[in-house]
């Protein structure tokens, strides 16, 4: 860097950041809260006072975001279909490769999870982890949305609200148990009813991950004096993070507990062992 | 409901997923993956196909080195015909040879037998002539002990002359 270019860099640079200051300083007064940090958090939990008009039928905030998350992975989709699929070469580019690495990633983890059984599996968890995974990182866009009340709310990630949590949680058990009943019949349908906390646990871990790094977020830009440096962290590296966590584990999880009742039923074979028998003492005759 | 579960907005969210799942299946996993699987498919039968070609050619170079070594072997057989057809046919040779020679020499020998005893028989034939002819000389010429000398050279000369025809008739 050239002395010039110092001197424009030393002088810009603190310009900026003291023109935001005080931009954000004299713009205070504009995001007034009318709701205390404990009904901020109440309400990013239970949805009670931020409900949203869906064709008239009052949502929570985060079955908006489904929707936009989906809307936008199949927009995606499509336009990959047709623009960039039938141009995939045998030595792949850069973008190719990473299509090929999400989709080699699921098909393998499915094959590796559940060897016999493993064509939709590897669909499903596909799915389930991209929408887990994009659905975690919409939280960090935050897109305002009006509520019915008028309010604004940011929308945040589909999994924090519950309702979306506990319809994966479930929905995976259920593929499992029809993947059971489809390769063991009953075997396999009694296999998935003895994982019976399972939708529990899957949709409660899944609200817990997503909700904590919620509330966490929401606890960090309540206050300006965060408002620095911090949401960097939180926001991004920690959503980041339990965005890929959270599509791992329930991937993961989904994969092991089909390929386990998936299993086929090998009979063990009973060895009949001859018992020998041994004269009694006073059986010997001497 | 606690928590502020609500059926209807999980049937909500189940329809959301399906509809991703649905899409996703169909538009981006379904044909990455049989993308994917067609290439791993090409690049496992170019391996089968250049296996099987090693194979072959590993065959191939196996048939011709053996393929050499039975044309060495067929080489060296024929060679040790040939050195022994050579042997018999100059063995052959030499014995008809050795037969050829031994019959001349036998015919020569016949022949040498036959020339002595006739000329044997020409000389004494001969002697009893010039000895009936001295003996008619003598008688009627000349005295007895000139007859006798002329009957002594006459039977040298006569007894020279057979000799040396036995000697050329020995050389033949």
């Amino acid at each position: 860097m050239s002395k010039k270019q110092k001197i424009i860099f030393w002088s810009v640079v603190p310009a900026i950041i003291v023109l935001l200051i005080v931009g954000i300083i004299l713009t205070n007064g504009l995001y007034e809260r009318e709701a205390s940090i404990q009904e901020t958090m109440q309400d990013a939990i239970l949805h009670e006072g931020d409900r949203i008009s869906l064709f008239g039928l009052p949502v929570n905030p985060g079955l908006i975001s489904a929707y936009l998350v989906t809307g936008a992975i199949l927009l995606f989709a499509a336009i990959v279909r047709i623009f960039v699929i039938p141009k995939f070469k045998r030595i792949p580019g850069k973008f190719q490769l990473v299509l090929e690495q999400a989709v080699g990633f699921f098909d393998g983890m499915a094959r590796s999870n559940s060897p016999h059984r493993n064509n939709t599996l590897g669909a499903y968890i596909f799915a389930a982890g991209v929408y887990i995974f994009f659905g975690t990182l919409f939280e960090l866009v935050g897109i305002p949305w009006q509520t019915a009340n008028g309010t604004s709310v940011t929308l945040p990630a589909p999994l924090s609200d519950i309702n979306g949590a506990i319809a994966l949680g479930c929905l995976s058990y259920a593929f499992i148990l029809v993947g059971g009943i489809r390769a063991n019949k009953g075997r396999g349908l009694l296999g998935t009813l003895k994982e019976f906390s399972l939708p529990i646990s899957m949709s409660f871990r899944l609200f817990g991950a997503l909700l904590s790094g919620m509330l966490v977020t929401e606890l960090v830009y309540y206050y300006l004096a965060l408002s620095f440096v911090l949401p960097v962290v939180v926001g991004v590296l920690f959503t980041l993070l339990h965005a890929l966590v959270q599509a791992y584990v329930l991937a993961m999880l989904t994969a092991l507990i089909y390929g386990e009742v998936t299993e086929p039923h090998v009979k063990k074979q009973r060895v009949r062992t001859r018992k020998k028998k041994t004269k009694s003492p006073t059986e010997v005759k001497i | 409901m606690p928590l502020n579960i609500d059926w209807q907005q999980i049937l909500l969210h189940l329809l959301n997923f399906v509809i991703l799942f649905a899409g996703l299946w169909l538009l981006l996993y379904k044909p990455v993956r049989n993308f994917m699987q067609k290439r791993n498919e090409e690049y496992e039968n170019r391996d089968s196909e250049a296996e099987r070609k090693q194979k072959e050619a590993s065959e191939l170079r196996a048939q011709y080195e053996q393929k050499l070594a039975d044309a060495d072997a067929e080489i060296e057989a024929k060679r040790a015909d040939v050195r022994k057809e050579l042997d018999d046919y100059a063995a052959r040779r030499k014995n008809a040879a050795q037969e050829e020679a031994d019959g001349i020499l036998a015919r020569a020998r016949e022949n040498a037998a036959r020339e002595k005893e006739k000329s044997v028989r020409d000389a004494r034939r001969e002697i009893s002539e010039l000895a009936a002819e001295a003996t008619e000389k003598l008688a009627l010429r000349e005295s007895a002990s000139e007859a006798f000398d002329q009957f002594l050279d006459a039977a040298e000369a006569q007894e020279k002359e057979s000799k040396a025809q036995e000697k050329t008739g020995g050389n033949e």
